[in-house]
């Protein structure tokens, strides 16, 4: 099985090194897609197995998971893993994410932050948006509430999976619109536990509560554009 | 007084450029007609101004200039919602051709670094 990583990243140089060789042991390949970065992250993220393209301009994360997804197709990958650049992940999820898929039971997984181990450093806030976004998720888009992670980052798909699903938003509201293309669609997914770790960094640099509203909003106006 | 004058003025001058329109069959008759029922409200609302209290009493609004504003405000919400609209598919089309540009570095084989 041919499994790619897909890593988008901005303005990660000094981070991103470390978080590509912890994911290579798992990995077949890696393609990082440098969002317009103005640091050295492109730099930083040349190694062995790794493919570095880069946009011309910064395009938001959605857009570079998309070009990464569709890079990673291109370079033959059976199973695709969405992965974030800043290390919050653990890369010995990975087996575990994509077992489901392996086996031939699930076109999709996606991990999950809430499925009993617990998140590190995860602020208070944070966990009270979740709960937030999960009731939003559930009456606006229509996500089931059995998805225990509404904002999850780490996921896998089956290259057939990832073809089938035509998520378009460029910036953070990508991950709710995929969980609405996957679990409103006849694909198989499943949720799985996965470690996560906040960092001062990664929170400096993450998502901020109030990008909750702009998430509602870019998914609002994404609902009048096809 | 001196704005209802020209405002009438102005409908007028519209009416006659909608027919113009018309005979030029760059417009429809129905169209046509249609545009002037509109120039002759605004012309109709400007000599007699009641007339909009008359409406805004039939929609249960209190007075006719409120209404009008009422009116205005939808329409000004309407435009800038459709100006986010294609300002977003601005974005999706600027994405499109970023992403077509950076695959196609990898149809060249001239990624960054490739095993």
């Amino acid at each position: 099985m041919n499994v790619i990583g897909v890593v988008p990243a901005f303005n990660e140089a000094g981070r991103i090194g470390a978080t590509l060789s912890a994911c290579l042991p798992y990995l077949n390949k890696i393609v990082v897609v440098d969002d317009g970065s103005t640091d050295a992250t492109a730099q930083d993220a040349v190694m062995d197995k790794i493919v570095v393209l880069r946009h011309k301009i910064n395009r938001g994360q959605g857009a570079a998971l998309r070009t990464g997804t569709e890079a990673a197709l291109k370079l033959g990958a059976d199973i695709i893993v969405h992965l974030d650049a800043d290390g919050q992940h653990h890369p010995e999820d990975i087996p575990a994410l994509i077992a489901p898929i392996v086996d031939g039971k699930e076109d999709v997984v996606f991990g999950s932050r809430f499925m009993g181990i617990e998140p590190e450093g995860m602020p208070f806030a944070r966990r009270f948006l979740m709960v937030g976004i999960k009731l939003f998720n559930a009456l606006m888009l229509g996500i089931t509430k059995n998805m225990t992670d509404p904002q999850s980052g780490m996921r896998a798909m089956s290259a057939s999976a990832a073809e089938s699903i035509p998520f378009s938003q460029d910036r953070m509201a990508h991950a709710s619109e995929i969980l609405r293309l996957v679990t409103r669609s006849k694909l198989r997914w499943v949720e799985v536990p996965v470690h996560v770790r906040y960092t001062q960094d990664s929170l400096r640099k993450g998502q901020k509560s109030t990008d909750a509203l702009k998430i509602v909003w870019q998914l609002f106006v994404g609902a009048f554009i096809r | 007084m001196l704005i209802q004058v020209i405002l009438v003025l102005i409908f007028a001058a519209f009416i006659v450029l909608s027919w113009k329109r018309f005979k030029e069959k760059v417009i429809s008759l129905g169209e046509a007609a249609l545009w002037t029922l509109l120039w002759v409200a605004g012309a109709v609302v400007t000599l007699i101004p009641k007339t909009t209290d008359y409406v805004a009493s039939l929609v249960g609004v209190g007075r006719g200039a409120d209404l009008v504003l009422y009116l205005a405000m939808a329409c000004m919400f309407y435009l800038i919602f459709k100006l986010f609209i294609n300002y977003e598919k601005l974005e999706k089309k600027l994405t499109d051709i970023v992403r077509k540009d950076t695959l196609s570095d990898l149809d060249d084989g001239k990624p960054g670094k490739s095993a």
